[in-house]
């Protein structure tokens, strides 16, 4: 690691966005107390990470990449082992297993030995351990690697949830619709490094605005049309062919007008896209290279829930 | 702290009995070690300077028990590093649980299990016509160095685990097993031993305890084998269970 | 063969732990019970000559056993039904294996020779050592076709502990520690009815005083009997899983 600086608020949903080999891994590592940090220090629920672990441990919850379960044991018999290690009183132990189970979807399976899960299931229980002692702070590492896009849903659902419930949920992704769409804030790691941190909207903002696209018909006027909507766009729209390209000042509300003025002068708009400026161009301003992963899920391997 | 113990040990138990691949060598090799011993050596009963025993069965008994100790040892090793190499040892490790709880869960289950062994060898020599000189309280004796020497040799196994990188390691410990228990008087007595055995044996704590378990059932309920089998195997337990430790806290700070 | 010949080149610290066990065992017992041979049954003989065949034999076995296991394990991975296409006899695609486990088989058995030679057990003579030889391939032979029969029976590499303990028992229960006269009832019985004994007496007698014909046919007859009804099944069992 080069250096982490980064501070999570309570009840948002952080996001680590880097490839394989980043460091993301290790700083989760480091943040769930099981690697102590070289140098500088992490506070995690308001403990120390090096000099209060017991106090940081009860109060996360942890769901690492590699389901680490014991295949030989059933659904049950792990969750109520991890609460038993959690502390909860004996008494409810079996109570709050079952409830878990049954919120991870796993209560017919829970009697069954986990080397008969399916990948899915497993990361479910992995989940519903993780959630046992109802922590405070959340940490999912690659918590949708290798599901199917079904699955990958569900989590996403699961995790807005918690998030809802006043839940800290700090998770890291190889993949940008995740880092897109779940969460509140991100932060990008590349070699080490924190590249890049805000709200997803706001990192793409940085980078530039959206821009429409457009393909006239053949024939047309591509001059008098580029002199039309150079009004509603002053950077330098760009011309190829009968392609029109233009940075929208007010986003997706310019769309409308544009549109509105081209059909007025009786161009006809053969095709339009509007191109948002995504994660990955985020990535590939900051470090010069594409996000490993950018076009999955529908090339990540599946496996059925 | 006692309830993860005991939370652990069931765990690391019930797992023992889901893998009988395990179990088996535990105790299905030294009975066959043990067959072939009295069944072909019984004869030097006879040499001058051997006990007087009412069969060599009972004068083997005992090695068979620390043999089948000692496998047991390294099997908790080998289970522990799979855990390790699993990733089951880091979600311990990442929950409130005591650290040295981490650790006493499978000793706990190993103690259980070598009470069981020295059972399984008690009643097999039973069978097959030994009997225990002790009594009632020889058989006790005989339980309570047992399942100590088993203690301590299960946090050996887990001390080499938490050292190892990985389990095949652990399970290259081996042939080691057979290493320490031929230089000592487990199996033939100290006086009619041959070199090298015949000086390391001497201080070998297993000679202590082999003849410490063997008191009771061959010859009678003397106190003084007894008592430094039980301290030669607390030994161990305690010095193996404290390296586990310092192990564990050592493996903690590294990445 | 030529496969089971590179891997043993290719990976000489694989063949350690069946070089290693049987020294260990070997010296061990030694040590341990070495005042045993001091009794009048065993002729005067040291106890590490008397055992140095079983040692032999061990690694024989173990060979074999080691064979089956490999053979378990491409089995699992998909590669023995590689060669299974290849338009090869059965039979000698067993007598690939086992050849294999012969020759390596030596490895062992010389090491145990060097080291007991260099703790004072007396030079057997070159006929002595050549019989023995030949019988340390055959039971090496032997368990490889015992091995690849389990082997194709199971189909995993799990059950290596049962190719194991059928190599131990087998030589083990013989006149491996004591002569027959010093054997308990039931020991004995075994011993007598087992063919691996007479072997073991085939490899002992150039270690334990001279060669005899009367004691080398039973050997050869043992090792050769054994070789082929446990090849025989071997090939039926390979011919059975539809091969």
């Amino acid at each position: 690691m080069d250096g982490i600086d980064l501070s999570v608020a309570p009840g948002e949903v952080y996001g680590f966005l880097g490839p394989n080999g980043a460091g993301k891994t290790t700083t989760v590592r480091m943040l769930v107390t099981l690697l102590l940090p070289t140098g500088g220090y992490a506070r995690v629920a308001g403990y120390d990470v090096a000099t209060q672990p017991g106090q940081v441990r009860r109060r996360i919850g942890v769901a690492l990449q590699e389901a680490a379960l014991d295949p030989l044991m059933t659904g049950s018999e792990l969750i109520e082992l991890q609460a038993t290690l959690h502390g909860i009183a004996p008494r409810s132990v079996r109570e709050r297993g079952s409830q878990l189970m049954e919120r991870v979807g796993l209560s017919r399976a829970a009697g069954r030995r986990v080397g008969t899960y399916s990948g899915g299931m497993r990361r479910r229980l992995d989940l519903a351990m993780a959630l046992i002692h109802e922590p405070q702070i959340l940490f999912l590492d690659e918590p949708t690697t290798g599901l199917d896009p079904t699955s990958r849903l569900t989590l996403w659902d699961e995790v807005r949830r918690l998030r809802d419930d006043g839940t800290t949920v700090f998770l890291t992704t190889q993949y940008l619709e995740e880092a897109d769409q779940l969460c509140d804030r991100l932060g990008i790691i590349a070699d080490g490094r924190i590249v890049a941190d805000g709200t997803p909207a706001s990192l793409k903002a940085e980078i530039g605005l959206p821009h429409l696209d457009l393909v006239l018909a053949d024939g047309s006027d591509l001059q008098a049309a580029r002199e039309l909507i150079t009004r509603f766009g002053d950077d330098r729209p760009s011309t190829e062919g009968c392609h029109l390209s233009i940075a929208l000042q007010h986003g997706a509300a310019d769309i409308a007008p544009i549109l509105r003025a081209l059909d007025d002068a009786n161009f006809v708009v053969a095709e339009l896209e509007l191109k948002q400026p995504t994660l990955d161009d985020v990535f590939l301003d900051k470090t010069g290279e594409h996000l490993e992963g950018a076009d999955e899920p529908e090339v990540a391997v599946t496996e059925p829930v | 702290m006692r309830r993860s113990v005991v939370a652990l040990a069931r765990r690391a138990l019930v797992n023992a009995l889901r893998r009988p691949q395990f179990l088996a060598p535990l105790v299905l090799f030294p009975s066959l070690f043990l067959a072939i011993n009295v069944g072909g050596l019984g004869a030097t009963r006879q040499l001058e300077g051997f006990p007087v025993v009412d069969g060599f069965l009972d004068y083997q008994l005992a090695a068979a028990m620390v043999q089948s100790l000692l496998i047991g040892g390294v099997t908790a090793g080998i289970a522990a590093a799979l855990d390790i190499e699993g990733g089951f040892f880091d979600r311990l490790v990442a929950s409130p649980t005591p650290r040295i709880a981490i650790v006493l869960g499978r000793v706990l289950a190993a103690s259980v299990i070598a009470f069981f062994q020295v059972v399984y060898f008690l009643v097999l020599g039973l069978v097959f016509g030994a009997s225990i000189k002790g009594g009632v309280l020889g058989v006790a004796c005989v339980l309570a160095i047992g399942v100590v020497a088993g203690t301590g040799f299960g946090a050996i196994g887990v001390l080499i685990a938490l050292r190892a990188r990985n389990a095949s390691t652990v399970q290259g410990i081996f042939p080691l097993v057979f290493v320490v228990l031929f230089i000592s008087s487990a199996f033939f007595p100290l006086d009619l031993l041959s070199a090298p055995a015949d000086t390391i044996a001497r201080y070998n704590p297993l000679s202590f305890i082999a003849e410490g378990l063997r008191q009771p059932i061959a010859f009678s309920n003397k106190a003084g084998p007894v008592i430094e089998g039980l301290l030669a195997a607390a030994g161990i337990a305690a010095v193996s269970i404290g390296l586990s430790l310092l192990a564990l806290r050592g493996r903690l700070r590294r990445a | 063969m030529r496969r089971g010949l590179n891997e043993i080149l290719r990976v000489p610290a694989g063949a350690l732990p069946g070089v290693i066990a049987p020294t260990i065992f070997m010296l061990g017992l030694a040590a341990v019970f070495g005042k045993a041979a001091s009794l009048d049954e065993y002729q005067g003989v040291s106890f590490l000559a008397f055992i140095l065949p079983v040692g032999m034999l061990q690694g024989a076995g173990f060979t074999g056993a080691a064979t089956g296991v490999n053979l378990a394990r491409d089995i699992e991975r998909g590669w023995f039904d590689r060669m299974l296409l290849a338009p090869t006899p059965r039979p000698v695609l067993l007598a690939g294996f086992v050849a294999s486990a012969s020759l390596r088989a030596l490895l062992p058995a010389s090491f145990l020779l060097i080291v007991a030679l260099a703790l004072g057990v007396g030079w057997p003579g070159l006929l002595e050592l050549s019989i023995a030889a030949l019988l340390v391939m055959g039971l090496a032979a032997a368990m490889a076709c015992y091995a690849t029969l389990v082997a194709l029976r199971f189909r995993t590499q799990q059950a290596a502990p049962l190719m194991q303990i059928g190599s131990f028992i087998a030589v083990l229960f013989t006149t491996a520690y004591a002569p027959r006269e010093l054997l308990s009832g039931w020991l004995g019985a075994i011993a007598d009815v087992n063919p691996v004994t007479h072997v073991l007496e085939g490899v002992r007698q150039g270690f334990v005083g001279d060669v005899t014909w009367a004691q080398t046919w039973p050997a050869l007859l043992s090792v050769t009997a054994l070789v082929l009804v446990l090849g025989a099944l071997a090939v039926r069992g390979m011919r059975r899983q539809g091969l």
